[in-house]
């Protein structure tokens, strides 16, 4: 007597949902499949919940609503801390150091502009998924330039400016108006994205480096205009570490929808004694 | 410089290498609490609390993944959130002109207020998941994680995580369907007809 044909097993809820996330072993995923290819009401479930899953992962990753530190006084106390382990007073000193990161977000509005205002001012991303901009200290992409090139596109004196290797026109360039300050000066700050293709958004990170720790510099004071971004900042009310004088590297990253750095610029400055 | 070097780093004392790990997860980490408890202030305290905690205790992670242990202690601050008490908050509406949507802009205020819609609804439907399935499914869906490191999260077996995303991926879907303006695509009998 011939044998009838295998109709496979009508998978579970279980076995939908991790079919749809490739968690199946192989002999299930096959099973799955097959039945599904044949039966209109599993293609259904299975849809639906493949749209469920599709639903929740379009909410937008949220930008934290202030930075995460590892408080100093915690840290100090802390009785497995060796303190032989601590890389001597510097790195007790950077106890004190917040990091976080800020996105800018800057869209182009026209195929002459390079950039434009951010609609109803500062505001602050959608961020994509936070990675380092690079470790700090290293390069990222493109190629940087100092000073001299990099003012002819920047309003301040004291420039660098990244280009996108790919694509020489796309140039990030972070300026101030100085390179060297006092503890209690105030730095101005100029950030310009140009050559962004038309509709296409960028977010841009600004911090305040040194020795691989980083002050976020906080965007949400200064003015925009129709040239980018322009913020003013007292050194005294940024959480730097003591004592604060020192070289530090102003960075500025442009971070792709996946997280990566884009473009980073950096710009040594300067904190006199 | 991956995980492991950056956890080994750490592990001997040194912060600039727990910096760059709270860099890498600083995000991740607040969006699944932000989901778990609704309310921003709350979910960014339980980042913070998570990420001071893992400083404090990392010389205690042996074999264990980073990614995985860090998002547990989240993940138990999240239920101790609960437990005292403390309710989902309702996150304020997002203002879609601050939300820059990874690198796509929907001009049309119309769009952009059904978007918002959308997502009020899904968060909504989230919250009505009792906190074992949500966390399972934000830990797939919002931060995309494998079943075998929500296994080590959860601190429970494969099997379960493979029941507790399904079942919450139904409830999800039965409530969206209550939006066929909305969701469509989510009714089962829209695909089999």
């Amino acid at each position: 007597m011939p044998s009838e044909p295998r109709v496979p097993t009508e998978p579970t809820l279980d076995e939908l949902s991790a079919y749809l996330d490739h968690e199946l072993d192989a002999d299930a995923k096959a099973r799955v499949a097959e039945h599904v290819a044949g039966c209109a009401d599993c293609q259904a479930r299975l849809d639906g919940l493949r749209q469920t899953a599709y639903a929740i992962r379009a909410l937008p990753m949220e930008t934290p609503p202030r930075t995460f530190t590892i408080p100093a006084k915690r840290r100090e106390s802390s009785s497995w801390v060796p303190v032989a382990g601590w890389i001597g007073g510097v790195a007790a000193a950077m106890l004190i150091i917040v990091v976080g990161v800020t996105h800018l977000p800057f869209h182009s509005a026209s195929t002459t502009s390079s950039y434009s205002p951010i609609s109803g001012g500062l505001a602050q991303g959608a961020a994509p998924a936070a990675r380092p901009a690079a470790p700090l200290g290293q390069s990222g992409a493109g190629t940087q330039m100092y000073d001299s090139q990099a003012a002819t596109k920047a309003a301040l004196s004291n420039a660098a400016t990244v280009s996108d290797p790919r694509n020489p026109s796309r140039m990030l360039t972070v300026s101030t108006d100085a390179a060297s300050y006092s503890p209690t000066g105030t730095m101005n700050v100029e950030l310009r994205l140009l050559g962004l293709p038309q509709g296409r958004t960028a977010l841009v990170s600004l911090l305040l480096e040194r020795n691989g720790f980083a002050v976020l510099l906080p965007t949400g004071s200064g003015p925009l205009d129709a040239s980018g971004y322009r913020g003013n900042y007292q050194l005294a009310n940024l959480a730097l570490p003591n004592p604060v004088a020192g070289s530090y590297t102003l960075i500025a990253v442009e971070w792709l929808p996946d997280g990566n750095a884009e473009l980073i610029a950096r710009l040594p400055i300067t904190i006199q004694g | 410089m991956d995980d492991r070097d950056l956890v080994g780093r750490a592990r001997r004392g040194d912060p600039e290498a727990f910096t760059q790990l709270m860099m890498q997860y600083q995000v991740p980490l607040y969006n699944m609490a932000l989901r778990m408890v609704g309310r921003p202030d709350d979910a960014a305290d339980i980042a913070q609390e998570a990420f001071t905690r893992a400083w404090v205790k990392i010389r205690t992670l042996r074999d264990a993944p980073f990614k995985s242990w860090l998002f547990q202690i989240a993940a138990n601050l999240c239920y101790d959130h609960f437990r005292r008490g403390r309710r989902y908050g309702e996150m304020p509406d997002e203002d879609t002109n601050k939300v820059v949507g990874l690198g796509i802009l929907t001009p049309d205020p119309q769009e952009r207020a059904e978007a918002s819609e959308r997502n009020r609804l899904v968060r909504e439907s989230i919250e009505a998941l009792d906190h074992d399935m949500r966390l399972a499914i934000i830990l797939r869906d919002v931060n995309g994680m494998a079943y075998d490191e929500i296994a080590g999260v959860l601190g429970v077996p494969l099997g379960t995580v493979k029941s507790r995303i399904a079942r919450a991926r139904a409830q999800v879907q039965e409530h969206l369907q209550r939006y066929p303006d909305f969701f469509p695509s989510t009714r089962e009998d829209a695909h089999a007809e």
